[in-house]
């Protein structure tokens, strides 16, 4: 590595070292607690794949450029020099980590692996080294918000398509737009993914519920956020944030993608409107009356996988509850306290690297197959597509013999007058 | 204009989960040779937004789109 791109890439590093990055930088004790907390090595016990030693490899390059120590004696401080090999090294660490922070529940610290990865991932996009298929999903997404004309016409007509799906859910009022696009006034955006599944059974319930709603033209999904670039994932959200105060939105609701719905929470700052997941809709139209579910057509065993990006990083445990116990009359939960639920093992970027990461996700997460098997259910549902990818890969490689399924669309299923 | 557009290869992406379209649309562009077509079958709304866009990041070019009940067909020259 040239020394310039050495600077360029020290210079990205710095922009990370806020007040929390230096904590976590230098708290950790090696007291070792994380080490089973990670699904990664509980699955595949190798000390590389120990939270604490994934950080690491950035702490040491942290002491060896930002602490005077490391940068006069080296060797005292276990610091290391940022090159060709320490980038490999990094990438192993950040990518075969999720960004779960099951890890992180588990530390005296509270030290945020996952935020000290995003050092990782930074420097490797700094250094054009990250995956290339996540920087051209992030900037297929980014020409979206650039040229609306060039895809406009051929999504509307595309979602035309799809009413007569909708109606066969849910028959909407005559009069009634079966799937509203671009409606200034509207009180909610919803921000899907690119599948008709993904806006097909919502529409439903958002007719169901009678609800003044329009969909975005952008897909929800950040994949800026998975590579790890602060420009592209603001540019990506910034999208999504200027259709809704366009349209004058109250609300966004973000469909069943765990990091769409973590970014917008927690990236947007203050807005003149709410950003709320499909799942907290969902339970809050049940909550006024707005909708009814007949839960007599979920009598199996059925449990719910709470996606890390919704559930334990940022919040959403209660609400998917609420919601199963007006659908399912045999609900069984994965773990005994829903932040410590098992990562799926796909996030992180992983399951969009497809077949590339398949054999990797599949033996990293052995220990969720076993909580899920455990529970004796014969549905497992989620709300993120992310994990529910990946859990119907788990499904049929560890053969759980399950049904995998999206929460939302159980709730268009089970809709009634 | 799409009936004397001869297919090098063809990929089904119908129903696909996210973001899978696009990423088979782009790895499959790759073993085609610059000047071949690949033709691309889609039923969701979200990859018809999204083929126009990775054409023109990824510097490829959509020759046709067709139509056929619900489902549409990208015709896409690789172009580098
Ligand atoms: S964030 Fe999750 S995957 Fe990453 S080290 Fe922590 S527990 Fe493991
Ligand atoms: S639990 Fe926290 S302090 Fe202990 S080794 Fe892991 S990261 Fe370090």
């Amino acid at each position: 590595m040239d020394e310039k791109t050495r600077q360029d890439l020290l210079k990205l590093f710095e922009g990370k070292l806020n007040q929390a990055m230096r904590l976590y930088l230098e708290t950790c004790s090696r007291c070792g607690v994380c080490t089973e907390a990670c699904h990664v090595y509980a699955s595949m016990p190798q000390a590389k794949y120990i939270a604490a030693y994934r950080a690491e490899i950035v702490r040491r390059i942290y002491k060896k450029y930002f602490k005077s120590q490391g940068r006069f004696w080296p060797s005292l401080g276990q610091s290391k020099d940022l090159t060709e090999m320490a980038l490999e090294e990094l990438y192993e660490a950040a990518y075969s980590c999720t960004g779960c922070r099951r890890c992180m529940v588990y530390c005296p610290f509270g030290i945020d692996t996952q935020m000290i990865m995003s050092i990782a991932k930074l420097l490797l996009v700094g250094a054009h080294a990250e995956p290339e298929i996540l920087t051209m999903l992030a900037d297929t997404s980014i020409a979206k918000g650039e040229s609306l004309e060039i895809f406009r016409e051929g999504f509307l007509a595309g979602i035309k398509r799809l009413e007569a799906e909708v109606v066969a859910k849910w028959q909407s009022q005559a009069g009634d737009t079966v799937i509203p696009v671009d409606k200034q006034g509207a009180d909610l955006l919803y921000v899907a993914l690119a599948g008709a599944h993904s806006i097909i059974p919502a529409a439903a319930v958002f007719n169901a519920a009678r609800e003044n709603w329009t969909l975005s033209f952008f897909e929800a999904v950040n994949f800026g956020a998975f590579v790890g670039d602060p420009t592209r994932t603001k540019l990506i959200l910034e999208r999504i944030v200027g259709e809704a105060k366009r349209l004058g939105v109250k609300e966004v609701c973000i469909c069943e993608c765990g990091t769409a719905f973590r970014v917008m929470k927690q990236l947007s700052g203050p807005q003149p409107f709410q950003v709320s997941s499909i799942t907290q809709v969902h339970a809050r139209y049940i909550r006024e009356g707005r909708i009814k579910l007949d839960p007599s057509k979920n009598p199996e065993p059925l449990t719910y996988h709470d996606p890390c990006q919704i559930a334990r990083n940022a919040g959403v445990i209660d609400e998917p509850r609420y919601i199963l116990q007006h659908l399912a009359s045999d609900y069984r939960e994965l773990a005994p306290e829903p932040i410590y639920n098992w990562c799926c093992g796909g996030g992180g970027g992983l399951v969009a690297l497809g077949e590339e990461t398949l054999d990797f996700r599949m033996k990293s997460s052995r220990v969720k197959a076993e909580q899920v098997r455990k529970t004796g259910a014969k549905t497992l549902c989620t709300a993120c597509e992310n994990c529910h990818t990946q859990l119907s890969d788990l499904n049929q490689h560890y053969q759980l013999g399950l049904e995998v399924k999206f929460l939302s669309s159980m709730v268009a299923e089970a809709l009634v007058p | 204009m799409s009936q004397t557009i001869k297919a090098d290869k063809t990929l089904d992406l119908k129903g696909l989960p996210c973001p899978m379209p696009v990423v088979k649309v782009s790895k499959g562009i790759k073993e085609v040779q610059v000047g071949q077509v690949l033709m691309a079958e889609t039923s969701d709304p979200g990859a018809l937004a999204d083929f126009p866009a990775w054409a023109k990041t990824s510097g490829n070019e959509i020759l046709d789109t067709v139509q056929e009940g619900n489902t549409v067909k990208f015709y896409i020259q690789r172009k580098a």
